[in-house]
């Protein structure tokens, strides 16, 4: 049985996976056709599909997902402000998507970590290492549009956010982290 | 040239509000209830008149007027293309 730290983790992963694929998915339907349309499509997929990949293995571990209020997203659109042209998007989307990664990383390194659980992260960690290809490449084609500095200050803008937000508003996050790294410990 | 009449046309139908409703002056906030929706206008209006809008421009955009006045004055000229 999943332990209330972890429930609460993996309810927050699902609700992160759904904001992400609500807000591709309203974007995808934006686009122009073209590769980006193509990308974003199959990126906005890839997130409803983790969103139940962290439903199916919760259930599995014998709880249902709690409803959360705030996913990730919400923190970093406060501490970013609104990104407002699809290179602004994708830029705040690769600096969040590399943190996610990291996340999933660390938290797949866990000591005494259910198999279930394990199987999910490497799964997405997959579909999120082409999520930063094709968001690295769709960005460098937008050099031209926006230009390439106007394009790096903007990574670098966002970075520094990410960094904001990791630090002041994820204490929750790591200290129920921390809690399964004992608890892994004490298994 | 971006016709202003036709942006606030297109802000109406996109945010499903009838264009009589849509006063100049309404607050975005009062009109966009969800920040992602703001996102999704502001890209839809970009695409559909080919303007081209940064962060900065709308920093101290407040009424639906502010929002048709930055994108108006942000079209995409030929030599940007």
């Amino acid at each position: 049985m999943v332990d209330e730290n972890e429930l609460w983790i993996l309810s927050f992963y699902r609700t992160s996976e759904i904001s992400g694929a609500l807000f591709f998915g309203r974007l995808a339907r934006t686009m122009k056709p073209g590769e980006i349309q193509r990308d974003m499509t199959k990126h906005f997929s890839d997130e409803s599909m983790h969103a139940w990949y962290w439903t199916a293995c919760i259930e599995k571990l014998g709880a249902h997902a709690l409803k959360l209020e705030q996913s990730y997203q919400d923190q970093y659109l406060a501490a970013a402000g609104l990104p407002v042209n699809i290179m602004e998007v994708l830029a705040i989307t690769q600096v969040f998507e590399k943190r996610v990664i990291g996340q999933y990383s660390l938290h797949s390194s866990l000591p005494g970590l259910d198999p279930e659980i394990q199987a999910t992260l490497r799964k997405i960690m997959q579909d999120e290492k082409w999520h930063i290809e094709w968001i690295r490449d769709a960005l460098k084609g937008l050099e031209s549009d926006y230009g390439k500095e106007r394009v790096e200050t903007t990574l670098k803008r966002f970075g520094e956010a990410d960094l904001e937000v990791y630090r002041k508003t994820t204490d929750e996050h790591t200290e129920r982290l921390q809690e399964l790294i004992n608890g892994g410990r004490r298994r | 040239m971006i016709d202003p009449q036709a942006v606030k046309a297109k802000m109406g139908t996109f945010l499903k509000i009838p264009l009589e409703r849509l006063q100049d002056n309404a607050t975005l906030s009062d009109l966009v209830h969800e920040s992602f929706l703001l996102v999704q206008l502001a890209i839809e209006l970009q695409e559909e008149f080919n303007a081209r809008l940064v962060q900065e421009d709308l920093k101290d955009v407040r009424t639906l007027h502010d929002l048709i006045h930055q994108v108006v004055t942000h079209e995409i000229s030929a030599d940007d293309e």
